[in-house]
């Protein structure tokens, strides 16, 4: 399959580089420290992670820009692009390969985090099927929040220019939900805004509770900021 | 093997390529030469589908650029100026990923890799990663990149660049061996890189071809340009040589007739290096009564010629 050779050529890449394993440390580091200290998790007497769980969105909001930094802009700056579009492939053959790569290792760190449900779980009686929806949810928020990093990156000159525009692309994604909440917003619009929000849609998938609404809207999500990101390559060739 | 049809690439309103045509044959070395920003590097990106052409179309081996991209990238092997590489990969891991992008089966890449590792002296460093090589493996890690499926067309964008003498000496070498069976089209701001290694130049200023033919051809095109600079001393009262040289033969045309400063004559002939003119030119002046100081056959290098083709359409 042409679109695993590239997934593999990234995940090389990505371990045979400090990249990957800075950004496990840091997700782990971070998803325990909020849950256990900031926010007193044994002191709530709940057998539940939807505190640890209602955070990931904010913590993507760092950790997906860091795993797409670097996939069009580096290749561009490096001249590697030049190869890359000259094997043969179709364009979107590599966005699609490209993608999986930085899903395989974003899933790779998401497993990483699942050794604290199961150690917990023995404290209480927590609800399979709930921690089920959860990590599904994780995947999916994580799914489209690395289509736009792509996407972004593939419109940036640099890593950090990627980094920076897709942390705020993904923060107003996250946050938009809130703002109705904050300002007093026309109900069209509060609407609106909540159902573009990344926030909004990951809310169920947080309480263990899997809405075909909020699965669709992350698939499409993925689905348009990939597309556009082929657009952006095939584009590139006629400029 | 390789047909450009009126190429013409615009990036905004900058044309770097205008109306390009050529055609290369099967194991054939073509250079492309000529100074930066001449649009080199553009053609051969349209010819390995990287870039889409503004106007006009290619064909390789028989396919086209715009209508079949992935079989003309199939036949081709392309190495990018610079030679980009990924530096968190190991050389081996690199040609690896390549030839299985190639659709090199995994049966047959153990021996692909060895073909291309020892082709280009890379079996030493096949296990470093790519980013602690010398400039000389990366070079020669990108060529075995552009083998590795063994293509009949391979495109090399200044395929010498950054290579200390030796390297080059190598890698031309190894040119010229990969060009008895496949069709090379390399491209170079160096003159005697190509003089060194193709077989037919193409020489190209401001994005349009102002010239193009084989070595013999263009030296050819040289000999009958050759000039022959001439001082004579005349004897007194001589009105000078005037139209009586150009009777002379052996010789096409005076080109300019000066009196210098201290009384002498200064001409310059073009002439027809084939019928040995200086003789005939030094038994007219003998009749003529001039003394003659010196003669001084000036042949066009291709230096020359590229110099002023390149500086008549203006560097941008």
């Amino acid at each position: 399959m042409k679109v695993s050779i590239i997934a593999r050529r990234e995940l090389a890449s990505a371990f045979n580089s400090p990249v990957a394993y800075i950004v496990a440390v840091a997700y782990l580091v971070f998803a325990s420290s909020w849950l256990f200290f900031l926010n007193q998790y044994f002191a709530h007497n709940e057998a539940s992670l939807r505190l640890y769980f209602s955070v990931i969105p904010v913590v993507f909001v760092f950790l997906v820009p860091a795993l797409t930094m670097r996939s069009w802009a580096e290749e561009r700056r490096m001249g590697t692009l030049e190869v890359l579009m000259t094997l043969p492939f179709r364009e979107g053959e590599l966005v699609v390969g490209k993608f999986l790569g930085a899903f395989c290792l974003l899933a790779v760190v998401v497993a990483l985090s699942i050794p604290l449900p199961l150690t917990l779980s023995r404290l209480g009686s927590f609800d399979p099927g709930q921690l089920v929806g959860q990590y599904i949810g994780v995947l999916l928020i994580g799914s489209a929040g690395l289509s736009v990093g792509l996407f972004v990156s593939s419109v940036s000159t640099n890593q950090i220019t990627s980094f920076i525009l897709s942390g705020l692309c993904l923060l107003a994604l996250t946050l938009a939900g809130q703002l109705p909440g904050l300002l007093s917003l026309p109900s069209w619009l509060g609407g609106l805004l909540g159902f573009l929000s990344f926030g909004f849609h990951f809310e169920s998938f947080s309480r263990g509770i899997i809405d075909s609404r909020d699965v669709l809207y992350f698939l499409l999500a993925s689905v348009l900021f990939l597309y556009l990101n082929m657009r952006v390559l095939t584009g590139r060739k006629s400029s | 093997m390789v047909e450009a049809v009126g190429l013409t690439k615009r990036y905004g309103t900058l044309e770097a390529v205008r109306d390009v045509s050529f055609a290369v044959g099967g194991g054939e070395i073509v250079g492309l030469l000529g100074p930066n920003g001449a649009g080199k590097t553009t053609i051969m990106k349209i010819l390995t589908c990287s870039l889409f052409p503004s106007q006009g179309t290619a064909r390789v081996d028989g396919h086209d650029v715009l209508e079949n991209p992935l079989e003309v990238k199939e036949s081709v092997g392309y190495l990018p100026e610079n030679a980009p590489l990924y530096p968190d990969l190991t050389v081996r891991e690199y040609l690896s990923f390549v030839a299985q992008a190639r659709g090199i089966g995994k049966a047959d890449r153990a021996n692909a890799l060895d073909r291309v590792c020892s082709a280009c002296g890379l079996s030493a460093v096949m296990h470093r990663g790519i980013g602690e090589l010398s400039k000389g493996y990366r070079q020669r890690t990108g060529l075995a990149q552009a083998l590795v499926h063994d293509p009949r067309i391979l495109i090399l964008d200044e395929p010498t660049t950054g290579l200390d003498p030796h390297q080059i000496v190598e890698i031309r070498e190894l040119i010229r061996s990969l060009g008895r069976e496949k069709t090379v089209i390399l491209s170079s701001h160096i003159l005697q890189e190509v003089e060194a290694t193709c077989q037919r130049v193409l020489i190209l200023n401001a994005g349009r071809i102002v010239a193009q033919g084989t070595r013999e051809e263009m030296a050819r095109g040289l000999k009958g340009e050759v000039l022959l600079e001439l001082t004579l001393r005349p004897p007194a009262g001589s009105q000078g040589a005037g139209g009586a040289l150009s009777a002379v033969r052996g010789v096409q045309r005076v080109i300019s007739e000066k009196r210098n400063t201290e009384g002498r004559l200064v001409i310059q002939l073009s002439v027809d290096p084939d019928s040995e003119p200086e003789e005939a030119v030094f038994d007219w002046a003998v009749g003529a009564g001039m003394k003659i100081l010196s003669m001084v056959p000036q042949r066009l290098s291709l230096e020359d010629i590229f110099i002023t083709l390149t500086e008549q359409g203006g560097n941008r």
